[in-house]
């Protein structure tokens, strides 16, 4: 396990180059810069700002620069906002959209787990129908449809809720977001659980649980859960690792200050060593996100071994 | 089926909430949109738009940022709260020569940085100093190219220097080509301004003197150009090359309280451009202690009516009053807040739901329009913005003016005008009713009957001599936007005029904004793309001098040096309502060399609560903070656009 555990370590470092210098590679053949403006820029103010930013190098030597940068862990400076460092951004981001996508995740793990083995357990009866049913509404729906939704619902109809910004950690301006963004998760993982279920309690090795006179909650909880949920573990690994590296979609509708914003931004306005650093920052965390789930997969399932 | 009951329960009661929930979205509040509460206190709450690159006024050329250094930066002058006008701020008063080519300002003894410091004319020598240094790279320094020498500096340029006598080769010495507009010397011309004779300072006697040759900077720049101009390359033999300074441009401290800027042209307008960020003071010390740093909370010092208390990306950027502000007994607000939104409807929900107590301009999405419009709340006025198409000159069929003419005269800008509900149609190249008593020229107007006939005269005619949209070479013409909703429904709706009017099918091609941007400026384009100009001060020039320079910046290829001498002509007539009617001819010279096909005057199209006053609908939509504040008693709210008070004041 442990030396399962080192290999993947140590090949996550090449990939992340790669995938880092694909990016580069591809900010470099996008069209356009980030200082154009909608009146051309004199050509002496074009030069001055090459001069400053070091694009008037040679590729190989900004590639170096960057990559040196990388490999020291810092990310440099981001070109659009002046004086501030990549590595305070996400410093400053980070919490926002993590504060966010694990809330998101833990109400879709506790809420679609519970739905979903109910659903198994009463199959056919009108619980089972009414929540496949909602799940089937949450996956069906996009986010920028039920965010505005449910904006218009309770913050502009009743009044209960802001519709949007940042407030904080607890306050009220969470909920809608975090609802929004854990709708679809929640509607995966009750039919992912139900589905796991279904297959699980007709197994032969439940019936011999139920035979040794087990209570049927020590049936469900300790030996069919832990079958029934393995398609719901490889599921929620990636899953965590998109919530919390930031939410695009939520963070605009609600205007949340988080990585997703941010990373959108820096794209459409070529800001190089912003691109860089949270694509660098987010392909480590689905890599090392990806191995937890392998990892919590030998844990759960005593047929899988390293 | 059994279920079926619990089903149609379910739906109805999902339909009736949906509803439910849009009838009261519908109806509201019959008089204002949303709620009425003011905030406790002095407190407004703004958006500025996407989170500001920076919070140095001379970095950044967006209005986002604009909105925020008007609250913490003041300038010379500032912009009318009504008008947009330039009115007085750090400079109580000024004068200018006989041809607006020197301006004297004299500084308010009262004026001060947030740490108590007095403001000087020192400062602002810095500041111009240092927005023009190419070290800084700021993207407006552009804007002070009017400044004798300040284009030479930012550009790293040199002066050429005989080393056996010391004088300088003057711009009068070379020859200019052929066709050249040549640049005028006006300030060596004409009366200085000020009588005061100790204004005559040495520095004076040298940036008022005859101006001298600037040349490129780099040795490669300049073979180039001596290869090109034997005659040039002749007279810099034996001579040396001298960097153009920062202390050499037109801008000089006469004592702490007179400041005094010399321009390379004359420029009438010049005051009005004095409150662009560009020009708001900034702290020396502040900036030579932190560096790019400056502009954090706990470092910077500002000059204008708020000073900077939190600042989170993203989140918030929260201000607060200034008590060393020069003018600060007229500021009542305490507490100004920005809120970096991008998302239109967000920023409806908010401003509904009452947590945003006015919206900038363009926020009311065209699709809410006939809903919003009634209410007493909704602001809207004239723009110093206009919506064009241009056109790429220099390849066939619209190198043809012709060709051009016929694709103008095909659009109905009457019909356009209402599809888009908030604009208005225009023919001109300058916003209409901005600028009082310019007599703007009429443009073509829609006559689809000309336009074909101008096309078949062009050559696209059968045997019969008849207009033949067949012969057009359709595939060498599109229309390229960045994409956008509304650039969207104006490109469809040109397409839909001119195959109706002409026959002829421009295909549509949309682009990221930046890719569009690239190819725009590199004129790697077939036939038309999206224009737009937001006027950098309210004057017709900022819109006629797009096609002033010959570096292609306006994304055409079309230059013309007798428009360029038209131009020069108007700016150095003294006379306003006679320098009027030389920019108009200037202007209707540009409208029939059609490089640009003009469609629209932006409307502004924004929201304010009752409750705030000392907003108004201007044309920049750009608002002086320390005539806003938060009235508490609902008789005397605005229910409507704001009544024009503060001019009486002022």
């Amino acid at each position: 396990m442990l030396r399962f555990i080192i290999r993947r370590l140590i090949i996550t470092v090449p990939m992340v180059l790669v995938v880092i210098s694909l990016t580069w590679g591809l900010i470099r053949l996008a069209p356009g810069n980030f200082y154009s403006g909608e009146k051309a820029l004199p050509p002496a103010i074009e030069r001055n700002i090459r001069e400053k930013y070091g694009l008037d190098r040679p590729w190989y030597q900004q590639y170096w620069r960057m990559l040196s940068n990388v490999v020291r862990g810092d990310f440099g400076i981001s070109l659009r906002y002046q004086g501030q460092s990549v590595n305070q951004i996400l410093a400053q981001t980070l919490p926002v959209s993590a504060t966010l996508g694990i809330l998101a995740y833990l109400l879709a793990l506790v809420v679609g787990i519970t739905t979903g083995t109910l659903a198994a357990l009463k199959q056919n009866s009108r619980l089972d129908y009414l929540s496949m049913a909602l799940a089937m509404l949450g996956i069906s729906m996009p986010n920028f449809v039920l965010g505005p939704i449910l904006v218009l619902i309770f913050s502009l109809t009743l009044y209960w809720l802001p519709p949007a910004r940042w407030g904080g950690v607890p306050s009220w301006n969470l909920v809608l977001p975090v609802l929004t963004l854990s709708a679809v998760y929640m509607a995966y993982i009750a039919r992912l659980t139900r589905a796991g279920m279904l297959e699980v309690l007709r197994s032969d090795y439940i019936r011999t649980a139920r035979a040794k006179g087990l209570s049927e909650r020590a049936v469900i909880i300790r030996h069919a859960m832990r079958g029934g949920l393995l398609p719901v573990v490889s599921f929620t690994g990636p899953a965590l690792a998109f919530l919390v590296s930031g939410t695009v979609v939520v963070e605009r509708i609600f205007a949340l200050p988080g990585l997703g914003n941010y990373f959108v931004n820096a794209s459409l306005n070529r800001d190089e060593p912003l691109i860089i650093g949270i694509v660098a920052f987010t392909s480590i965390m689905i890599m090392l996100l990806n191995l937890a789930v392998d990892v919590a997969y030998g844990l759960i399932d005593p047929r899988i071994r390293y | 089926m059994r279920n079926f009951k619990s089903w149609t329960g379910l739906a109805a009661t999902l339909a009736l909430a949906l509803t439910v929930a849009s009838c009261s979205v519908q109806t509201g509040d019959a008089e204002f949109f949303g709620s009425v509460k003011p905030p406790a206190g002095q407190v407004m709450r703004y958006v500025s738009g996407s989170e500001p690159e920076s919070l140095d006024p001379q970095m950044s050329t967006g209005q986002p940022e604009g909105r925020l250094y008007l609250a913490l930066y003041e300038g010379l002058t500032e912009y009318h709260p009504v008008t947009s006008e330039p009115i007085p701020a750090i400079a109580e008063r000024w004068e200018a020569n006989a041809d607006s080519s020197e301006f004297i300002f004299y500084l308010r003894r009262n004026a001060r940085w947030s740490n108590g410091d007095p403001i000087t004319a020192h400062d602002f020598v810095y500041t111009l100093r240092r927005g023009l240094a190419p070290e800084l790279a700021s993207r407006s320094a552009y804007m002070a190219y009017y400044i004798k020498y300040a284009q030479a500096y930012n550009e790293g340029g040199v002066f050429v220097r005989d080393p056996r006598t010391g004088d300088f080769l003057l711009e009068k010495d070379v020859p200019t080509a052929e066709g050249e507009a040549k640049k005028s010397d006006p300030a060596s011309e004409t009366s200085a301004a000020g009588e005061n004779p100790a204004f005559d300072t040495p520095f004076h006697r040298f940036i008022y003197s005859p101006t001298r040759l600037v040349l490129p900077g780099t040795e490669k720049e300049r073979a180039a150009l001596f290869k090109s101009s034997p005659k040039l390359a002749e007279l810099v033999v034996g001579k040396e090359f001298v960097p153009v300074r920062a202390e050499d441009i037109g801008v000089e401290a006469i004592d702490d309280y007179t400041l005094r800027i010399t321009l390379t042209q004359s420029a009438p307008f010049f005051v009005g451009v004095l409150p662009h960020q560009f020009f708001r003071v900034v702290p020396r010390q502040a900036i030579e202690r932190y560096g790019e740093a400056w502009t954090k909370p706990q470092n910077i010092i500002t000059s204008g009516p708020f000073i900077l208390q939190a600042h989170r990306p993203y989140n918030e950027i929260v201000l607060v009053k200034n008590p060393y502000y020069w003018d600060a007994a007229r500021v009542r607000l305490e507490k100004l807040i920005f809120y970096p939104l991008e998302d239109i409807t967000t920023m409806m929900n908010l401003y509904k739901s009452g947590q945003l107590d006015a919206t900038y301009n363009h926020t009311v999405p065209t699709g809410w329009i006939d809903f919003i419009r009634p209410l007493k709340d909704y602001m809207d006025a004239p723009e110093v913005a206009i919506g064009y198409v241009q056109i790429n000159t220099t390849r066939p069929p619209m190198n043809d003016v012709r060709v051009r003419r016929a694709f103008s005269l095909a659009i109905d800008r009457q019909a356009l005008a209402k599809y888009q509900r908030v604009v208005k149609p225009l023919t001109a190249f300058t916003p209409e009713g901005i600028f009082p008593n310019y007599p703007q020229p009429k443009g073509a107007d829609f006559n689809p009957e000309l336009a074909r006939k101008l096309l078949a005269e062009a050559g696209y005619r059968d045997a019969a001599g008849n207009y033949d949209p067949r012969k057009f070479p359709a595939d060498q013409v599109e229309y390229l936007y960045n994409t956008s909703d509304r650039n969207k429904e104006v490109a469809e709706f040109l397409q839909a005029q001119w195959k109706q009017n002409l026959g002829i099918t421009v295909s549509l091609r949309n682009m990221e904004w930046r890719t569009f941007l690239d190819r725009r400026s590199k004129l790697d384009y077939k036939g038309f793309a999206r224009g737009g100009w937001v006027g950098d001060y309210i004057d017709p020039f900022t819109f006629l001098g797009l096609f002033y320079s010959k570096g292609g910046d306006n994304g055409t290829g079309w230059w013309d040096p007798k428009y360029v001498r038209m131009l020069d002509q108007a700016n150095h007539t003294l006379d306003p309502q006679r320098r009027y009617a030389l920019l108009a001819q200037a202007e209707k010279y540009l409208l029939d060399a059609q490089p640009v096909i003009p469609l629209f005057t932006n409307a502004s199209n924004w929201m304010k609560k009752p409750y705030v006053k000392g907003l108004y609908p201007n044309p920049m939509t750009m608002h002086a903070w320390k005539f806003v504040y938060i009235e508490h008693d609902p008789a005397k709210w605005d229910r409507g656009m704001p009544s024009t008070e503060i001019v009486a004041e002022k």
